[in-house]
């Protein structure tokens, strides 16, 4: 029997936007419109501000997971060879490539590719096969790895020489001088929607959470794809209003809402709904996740005068680009700020960088702060090791504790 | 020749990895492990260190499992099993190079769970090309200087330099003794060649150099013998530490000609070490070498290197040695396949686990595949 949860009305504007975002690019297909393929951790704003359109293969492996196509499309890529332990979203993207097909009919073929290797370095050998693949220039930003909590003066140099490069590249792609006053407007925009995006998800500390973060996996489709343009604000908008007026409504995500739940690491597309329900039928809300939390992060640098460098600072990298002395802190933070009762920790297979270091972190939240965490084994894309049962069993298990813990 | 005398100081090294590290201690000597090829040995050997390579061990890894989910590779939950089992209380220090997203994580929970022993941990850029990387690169091996030299006192250039001459001439000779090897193999096995790589990780490379150097004059002069032709088997892969894997190849009746492992030719394929500086010198050497399949390079097609690598080494076929979970070999092979495919080179794949002999199984396979090159070599 399934809950029936609140439903936003943001959604289907979401899915407008999505469904044009996506309808303009397979129509620009093949015109002087340019466009690049590039991860989403990746600094977007250069890209808006030459008016090049970026495309996700990360967001678009996702939209293939949520509407069942991915477990196709992997088999495609494993079928060239790629082993089924590598990432779901780089097979799901290669088998999408592979075999011409998708929710949308394929991503159009990009005239550039923009890697970071700031959330793996899966995206360093993925965008390289996508180099041999389609033949066009290929930005790479390597963004060392900040294994201590400061990030070192030296790594954020290297950082922005290598944005300095990235504008070099662009401005060979469209033939054209990088539009620099444009780009500050489009830096402006981009800080006003992932300020909206940060309070919005600050809002989830309100009791009873008004939006879950599943809910949340599914919204930051826009704050991903569209960050730096005016659309992207005015959903954010539209949406903060909506959540703020379930507060001041005392509507709950989760009818009911008894427990509180942070989660960590990437979303599994595939049953993002089963999961939703699962968690409902115990009264648990999840309303915190470390994931969508990446899209607003902001270095510790910050210099109107010098906006690469500011760039660099912030591009090095969230959450996933640091040790696991800054993640623990960041969970503990959450913990406290949500009022958690636990962690529901995603064990990614196709997620090694993600997801290595959960089991200590998992140690350290109930050794460190009391706060108890459930492992899920699992894979965001990839269903097909996905077993009901034991999911169910590890849930109830879960929540059996939190309830005892009472 | 005595090939038997020559092998002698290498076999015993080999075939008791961390013996010779584990003396050196005993002596008084500070030892350092390195995590990978890409922690740069000579900063450390300049600071006086005895540098050696951790290449993890046989048996269950059941204390790394509780940290570490079952979809890491092997070598990771090896190489940390062992450091949480305390079984090298030799070392001083412990030094990682920023590779992977799995080394990455176990760099992390090391030094979380070794508190008596120094970690250090390298973050030498993924990208190998360009001025950025390079200024970055010897900023980083500046840093790795000064966290050393609080712990040693100064590191002189001298020092340095000559560190850096050793480990550069000690790769030469390394570098000499594969090409030799794949002209004569009939004088130099892959088993043997792969024993002496081994040593070379595991002791002083001082030492290791006059020996090196013994084999390559004794073998540059002697005459192949005639007879037998075998099929000539390039190698390719990541992480492979068992010398057995080799062994069991030529026993199947091929010559394992070249290979690109990570445990192997790779390790010394170095950039000559040119620079202004000694720390320039440094990152030009680590930069410019073959890259681990975890790095980029601009324009660099890991499937024609490897063709180009297998036709200079007149390979007749290739084996590929995968570590499972090794993400970067895993995207790379792909396209080394079709290259391979593409350039008429039969390849064979086989998987490898790092804390496991090889199986038996893979005899048949690999004899089924040394025959088939033995009939097309035929026809």
């Amino acid at each position: 029997m399934s809950i029936e949860l609140p439903r936003l009305k943001s959604y289907s504007r979401m899915k407008q936007i999505m469904t044009m975002y996506y309808g303009c690019a397979k129509m620009a297909e093949g015109t002087n419109q340019k466009q690049a393929w590039i991860t989403s951790g990746a600094p977007v704003e250069f890209l808006y501000a030459a008016d090049i359109t970026p495309l996700y293969p990360e967001n678009h492996a996702a939209m293939c997971g949520a509407t069942k196509m991915a477990d196709m499309l992997c088999a495609a890529a494993e079928d060239a060879g790629f082993s089924r332990d590598l990432c779901s979203y780089a097979r799901t993207d290669i088998g999408a490539i592979l075999a011409g097909t998708s929710p949308i009919g394929g991503m159009p073929k990009p005239d550039l590719l923009v890697c970071c290797n700031n959330i793996c370095g899966t995206v360093t050998k993925w965008y390289q096969e996508l180099q041999r693949i389609f033949d066009v220039p290929l930005v790479f930003i390597d963004a060392p790895y900040q294994y201590d909590e400061e990030d070192t003066d030296h790594a954020v140099a290297y950082m922005k020489e290598q944005l300095e490069e990235y504008i070099r590249i662009i401005e060979t792609v469209t033939g054209k001088p990088f539009d620099h006053d444009k780009f500050k407007e489009v830096i402006a925009l981009s800080e006003t929607a992932a300020d909206l995006w940060r309070d919005i998800q600050e809002m989830l500390a309100h009791k009873p959470a008004p939006m879950n973060s599943f809910d949340t996996f599914i919204h930051l489709a826009p704050i991903v794809t569209l960050r730096g343009t005016q659309i992207c604000i005015d959903y954010y908008e539209e949406l903060k209003a909506e959540v703020q007026e379930r507060i001041d409504n005392g509507i709950a995500a989760i009818p009911g809402e008894k427990y509180r739940l942070g989660w960590d690491n990437l979303a599994i597309w595939h049953c993002i709904n089963a999961l939703s329900q699962k968690f409902a039928e115990h009264q648990a809300a999840l309303v915190v996740s470390t994931y969508p939390e990446s899209f607003c992060y902001r270095g510790p640098i910050h210099d109107e005068n010098d906006p690469l460098l500011s760039f660099a600072s912030t591009y090095i990298g969230g959450y996933i680009n640091h040790g696991l002395d800054y993640r623990e802190k960041e969970l503990a933070h959450m913990a406290e700020k949500f009022s958690l009762d636990g962690f529901v920790m995603h064990s990614n297979r196709s997620c090694r960088a993600y997801s290595f270091g959960q089991y200590e972190l998992a140690r350290r939240l109930e050794d460190k702060h009391g706060v108890p965490s459930l492992m899920l084994e699992a894979d965001m894309n990839d269903s097909r090791t996905w077993s009901d049962e034991q999911v169910n069993t590890r849930v109830e298990a879960f929540m059996e504790t939190l309830a005892a813990r009472r | 020749m005595d090939m038997t005398a020559l092998m002698a100081p290498f076999e015993k090294v080999a075939s008791d990895y961390y013996g010779y590290a584990r003396d050196a201690a005993a002596a008084g000597r500070k030892v350092a492990g390195c995590m990978c090829s890409y922690a740069p040995q000579e900063l450390l050997y300049a600071a006086g260190y005895l540098p050696i390579r951790i290449l993890g061990r046989e048996g269950d890894t059941r204390r790394a499992d509780e940290l570490l989910q079952a979809f890491s590779c092997s070598f990771a939950r090896s190489v940390l099993d062992s450091a949480l089992e305390q079984e090298w209380p030799f070392l001083d220090l412990v030094m990682f190079s920023h590779t992977c997203d799995t080394m990455q994580n176990v760099a992390d929970l090391w030094r979380a769970h070794t508190p008596d022993t120094d970690t250090l941990i390298a973050s030498m850029p993924t990208r190998t090309d360009g001025e950025a990387s390079l200024r970055y690169c010897m900023a980083e091996l500046e840093r790795l200087k000064k966290k050393l030299e609080a712990k040693t006192g100064p590191i002189s250039d001298e020092k340095l330099t000559e560190a850096i001459r050793l480990y550069g001439d000690h790769r030469k000779t390394m570098q000499d003794l594969y090409a030799l090897r794949a002209a004569k193999p009939g004088l130099l096995s892959g088993a043997q060649m792969m024993t002496i790589s081994v040593a070379a990780f595991l002791m002083d490379r001082a030492e290791h150099l006059p020996l090196a150097r013994a084999v390559l004059s004794a073998l540059n002069t002697a005459a192949e013998p005639g007879g037998v032709s075998w099929p000539r088997v390039f190698v390719a892969g990541s992480m492979c530490r068992h010398v057995g894997f080799i062994e069991l190849m030529e026993a199947a009746g091929c010559a394992v000609v070249g290979d690109d492992l990570c445990v192997g030719s790779r390790s010394f394929a170095h950039g000559d070490p040119d620079g202004d500086t000694p720390i320039e010198a440094l990152a030009r050497a680590y930069l410019e070498r073959i890259p681990c399949p975890a790095f980029h390079r601009d324009g660099r097609h890991p499937g024609h290197a490897l063709v180009e690598a297998a036709r200079r080494d007149k390979a007749d076929g290739v084996i590929f040695l995968l570590t499972n979970f090794c993400d970067p070999m895993a995207f790379d092979y792909v396209p080394v396949k079709k290259a391979l495919d593409d350039a008429g080179i039969p390849a064979l794949s086989l998987s490898v686990e790092q804390h496991r002999e090889p199986p038996e199984q893979l005899r048949t396979r690999v004899e089924a595949f040394v025959e088939m090159l033995r009939e097309s070599e035929g026809a």
